[in-house]
């Protein structure tokens, strides 16, 4: 939810830093052809884009996602012995469990198609 | 039958693929489910790993049916691909046919010598056919080329320690502890190997480093409080020694038996914590 909200207001704050970096360029442009050069910008502009910096900012941190925990500890608690001491490339089939699960799953199967 | 929540079952066998956890049960489950159900076209991109996942837990199984619709579906997509064949090869391992398997990889590996994949379904292979020496020296050829494969080193301590060969188990342990540093679980394991070797000193140490790293691990307490006795028995103790016993002891009675509801197994673990 938050990410779309982010990626919402991300999107306003990028397009109004746009619009008032253009906005810029057409005002000091007025500036030059009537000959006013050096009178400083609007204070709306520099409203603008200032406030158009601040929702994109908070719309790019809502876009990053949860936070995880920083210490390492609190990651490894959550990691079981199965998750850790496993060696999948090496995986060899030739074990009794192909015998049991096959019969399991095959009874299964059964009882739902039924 | 429930309907499937797809959402859920795609992230669970996401976090499967990533850490490498063998749950094929559940994972041929879910696969054949999402193939079942229709949900393979949601999948996208992410259905080609998914296949591989889904043909290496079918084998597991035993489900031949789901691991060749699997691997039909990926030899129309990648018809020229030594991961695909490597499926190929790996279900004949799963049916028995060694021989076929071993042409595949040999035609693999003619092809390109430093394919990691096959040269590591080579060695199980040879762990396959019985031929541990063989087996053990082929993955060390391997591990001399690439040292920094840790699952290889996983592989080659299982292999020691299903010959007995604890110094060199310890050694395989010793080099994961250098590559995962903050994994708890290798300290454990060179613990628990020392503490066979009778080298209780260095085992106590080991354990107490796993508390460090994942605070009150109910396996490395009690590992603390059998080393303690140990030392104490012979003699060897210095003044820490039954100041960890007891902690040891204390946090057990804490964290188990205060949180377990049937009273027989709590008197169980206190007669077994006064005597041992």
């Amino acid at each position: 939810m938050s990410i779309t909200i982010g990626r919402l207001l991300s999107l306003v704050g990028i397009t109004f830093l746009i619009h008032s970096a253009y906005s810029t360029y057409q005002h000091l442009s007025y500036l030059n052809a009537v000959d006013k050069a050096e009178s400083g910008l609007p204070i709306e502009i520099i409203a603008e884009c200032l406030i158009s910096v601040v929702v994109s900012l908070v719309g790019v941190v809502l876009c990053a996602g949860d936070l995880k925990n920083i210490l390492m500890e609190n990651e490894m608690r959550k990691q079981t012995i199965d998750k850790l001491d496993t060696a999948p490339s090496f995986i060899t089939f030739n074990h009794r469990g192909r015998r049991a699960v096959s019969a399991h799953s095959l009874l299964q199967r059964r009882s739902h198609m039924s | 039958m429930a309907r499937l929540d797809f959402e859920a079952a795609s992230l669970e066998l996401q976090q499967y693929r990533q850490s490498g956890e063998r749950a094929s049960e559940r994972v041929a489950y879910l696969a054949s489910r999402i193939i079942k159900d229709g949900y393979s076209a949601k999948l996208k991109d992410d259905i080609w790993p998914f296949y591989e996942q889904a043909v290496t837990a079918a084998l597991d199984v035993g489900d031949f049916r789901l691991a060749d619709e699997c691997i039909e579906n990926l030899k129309r997509r990648f018809s020229s691909s030594s991961r695909v064949q490597r499926l190929v090869g790996m279900r004949y391992e799963a049916e028995g046919k060694l021989a076929d398997a071993q042409k595949i990889y040999d035609a693999i590996l003619e092809e390109d010598e430093s394919n990691i994949l096959v040269s590591k379904r080579q060695i199980a292979l040879l762990k396959l056919r019985g031929l541990k020496s063989e087996a053990i020296s082929a993955l060390v050829t391997y591990l001399d080329t690439y040292y920094s494969d840790a699952e290889a080193w996983i592989e080659l301590c299982s292999l020691y320690l299903s010959v007995h060969a604890y110094q060199k188990a310890a050694y395989c342990l010793e080099e994961l502890i250098l590559l995962q540093a903050a994994n708890p679980i290798w300290h454990l394991k060179y613990a628990e190997i020392m503490y066979t070797l009778g080298d209780y000193s260095l085992a106590l140490k080991q354990y107490c480093r796993v508390i460090d790293l994942h605070e009150d691990h109910l396996r490395a307490m009690y590992g603390i409080q059998l080393c303690a006795s140990k030392i104490l028995d012979n003699g060897e103790a210095d003044g820490t020694t039954e100041a960890l016993k007891e902690l040891a002891t204390e946090r057990i009675l804490a964290t188990e038996v205060n949180q377990c509801t049937i009273d027989s197994i709590k008197q169980v673990v206190r007669e077994y914590l006064s005597v041992a």
